[in-house]
């Protein structure tokens, strides 16, 4: 684990960039009606088989849904569990449906803002380690 | 408690709600703000090659395919009964005579009525709407992956109404009984309104409306505040 | 990102005609975000391409399936087991310039065909709305210019200041075209920065360029004056 990831979550600072966009994030959250429309406008929930893990609004309730309804109170491996849905499950490609028109990628790259806060970023699976680690799995791999 | 409920309560309600969703447009409304549309110089660059013609059949393929593949072309069942259902939801309550004819009483104004069975119909509806929303955040997995108890919650708060009025319009059980019932929960609902997730009616006409993106169904003059 | 532009239709039925079974692939990357090769394009293109040759009495079958992005080895390696297993005769790609050949090079025995045009590296001015702001030239000078390109701004891609023909501050091509080097001039200004293009650079290879933009029809009523 590196020493980021041993880091205690700083709650306060999570809650301080929640509130800059409360008003209109909240509204969005609240206006959700679990419809699941959005579904099919996910390339990734296509291509994965229906896995309702890739649904947008899936995405959306679990990671910035979630950070709000905790006030920020989250444990590190909840946030590692928001990053497997922010990027991951998310290509930010910004085609995201919603009949109501919630603006979902801006919730997306919210929540991924929240998460770099606390020094999380971006997985990559081919950026696991150090360049010779890379080049060893990509010579095993074939990718 | 009949007397409660169809006096101080309901009108206490009635206020809640309308207050209510004054209170959620507004917020809304200064959520956003007017977008100013940038308009490009007219003489775009040579680069730009100009538009192919279109030729009327590819029109209409591109009408067809857009209509094949948008919400209603990919869920024409949840789309029509939602229409139907929302459609009933708003007329019957309000269109009803009893409904009508109290009002008139109490503050002189009324909106024209519908016939009492075209009104049972229309409940009819409802309740079959809701039915098959239940089903539906049961049954199909990625409606019930992001369904919770206030989902199922609020649904049985909207369809109460409507049935205890069904029930109370064909005389089943305890008319006085059911009637109040019927009264209380429209009572809840209407409190209910503008601070649940029912209150996405009004977020669709400020968001979908007005907010520009890619799904706008108007002209997109408003953007959500910096 | 790239922004790239979808052919006309005809065209596109063109290079694919005489194959039966396609799969026409989707970008979740830079064409999906300037709606020209995303998920959606690749239904509409679908739909329309099938009804066309239905309506030519052309057996044709097309399927679609959209990745991440096309130019990464990790995300088209999805394509293999549909591409395996269904035996295509060509493929469509929605992808820019890169993710076409990737593919290409993926599948050599199977016909790759682009359905969009990549057009320039830019920047989303609004939705529908692209404009050029580099050229890849490899040789990054922004630095120098605060920030405003010369190789992709001004006509002649000079790099050590305008030439003779700004009218006002317009370039000589059109009073629509800002003088990319008068912009650079205010901007150092303002920075108290103008040391930097009081240097001289090396010259390029003069290229005739202008910045390239696209605005998608559904909205030119909205960004262009009507006359």
């Amino acid at each position: 684990m590196t020493e980021c990831a041993k880091a205690k979550v700083d709650s306060d600072t999570i809650v301080e960039i929640l509130d800059q966009k409360k008003g209109r994030m909240r509204a969005c959250l609240d206006a959700c009606a679990a419809c699941s429309l959005c579904a099919e406008s996910c390339l990734l929930y296509r291509e994965k088989n229906n896995d309702p893990q890739y649904m947008p609004s899936y995405k959306v309730i679990n990671t910035l849904g979630r950070l709000y309804r905790k006030r920020g109170r989250v444990s590190r491996e909840e946030l590692e569990q928001m990053q497997q849905l922010l990027w991951s499950n998310c290509v930010l490609c910004g085609r995201c449906y919603c009949p109501f028109g919630i603006d979902i990628p801006n919730m997306i790259a919210f929540a991924r803002s929240i998460l770099r806060s606390q020094g999380i970023y971006g997985v990559f699976p081919h950026t696991s380690g150090s360049p010779e680690a890379e080049c060893k799995e990509i010579d095993a791999t074939g990718n | 408690m009949y007397d409660f409920v169809r006096g101080p309560l309901f009108w206490a309600s009635a206020i809640i709600c309308i207050a209510g969703l004054i209170y959620r447009s507004v917020k809304l409304l200064r959520l956003t703000q007017k977008k100013e549309i940038v308009l490009c110089p007219v003489t775009i660059s040579p680069k730009d090659k100009p538009a192919p013609a279109i030729s009327a059949e590819e029109r209409k393929l591109d009408r067809i395919a857009r209509f094949q593949n948008s919400v209603i072309g990919q869920h024409p069942v949840m789309v029509a009964v939602s229409t139907v259902f929302h459609v009933c939801l708003f007329a019957s309550p309000l269109l009803l005579l009893a409904h009508n004819v109290m009002l008139s009483s109490a503050i002189g104004i009324r909106l024209p009525a519908i016939p009492d069975g075209l009104a049972d119909l229309m409940t009819i509806f409802v309740l079959a709407g809701a039915f098959f929303f239940l089903i539906r955040r049961i049954a199909v997995p990625k409606v019930a992956a992001i369904s919770s108890a206030y989902d199922y919650g609020v649904l049985f708060l909207t369809l109460m109404p409507f049935l205890t009025g069904f029930l109370a319009y064909h005389q089943l059980f305890h008319y006085k009984s059911v009637l109040t019932l019927h009264i209380l929960t429209g009572d809840i609902l209407l409190i209910a309104l503008p601070f649940t997730k029912i209150g996405h009616m009004v977020f669709f006409f400020f968001s979908r409306l007005h907010i520009a993106g890619e799904y706008c169904l108007g002209r997109g003059s408003r953007t959500w505040n910096t | 990102m790239v922004i790239a532009e979808i052919k006309p239709l005809e065209e596109i039925k063109e290079l694919v005609k005489g194959y039966k079974k396609i799969l026409n692939t989707g970008c979740g990357g830079c064409t999906s975000v300037c709606l020209a090769g995303g998920q959606k394009e690749v239904d509409t293109l679908n739909t329309k391409l099938t009804l066309s040759f239905q309506a030519d009495h052309v057996p044709f079958e097309i399927d679609g399936f959209t990745v991440e992005r096309q130019c990464e080895v990790q995300f088209i390696t999805e394509f293999d087991r549909l591409v395996k297993s269904r035996k295509y005769d060509a493929i469509l790609s929605m992808a820019c310039g890169a993710g076409v050949q990737f593919l290409a090079e993926r599948y050599p025995e199977t016909p790759v065909f682009p359905a969009v045009n990549s057009t320039f590296v830019g920047v989303n001015k609004d939705i529908g709305w692209y404009e050029e702001r580099c050229k890849c030239c490899g040789d990054c000078v922004l630095g120098f210019t605060g920030g405003i390109c010369p190789v992709s701004m001004c006509a002649k891609g000079l790099f050590n200041g305008p030439c003779g023909g700004p009218q006002g501050e317009s370039c000589e091509v059109s009073k629509d075209i800002p003088c990319a080097w008068v912009a650079i001039y205010k901007r150092l200004k303002g920075q108290n920065r103008l040391e930097s293009i009081r240097t001289i650079h090396a010259p390029r290879q003069w290229r005739d360029q202008i910045q390239g933009r696209i605005i998608l029809e559904p909205y030119k009523a909205r960004y262009v004056k009507s006359e």
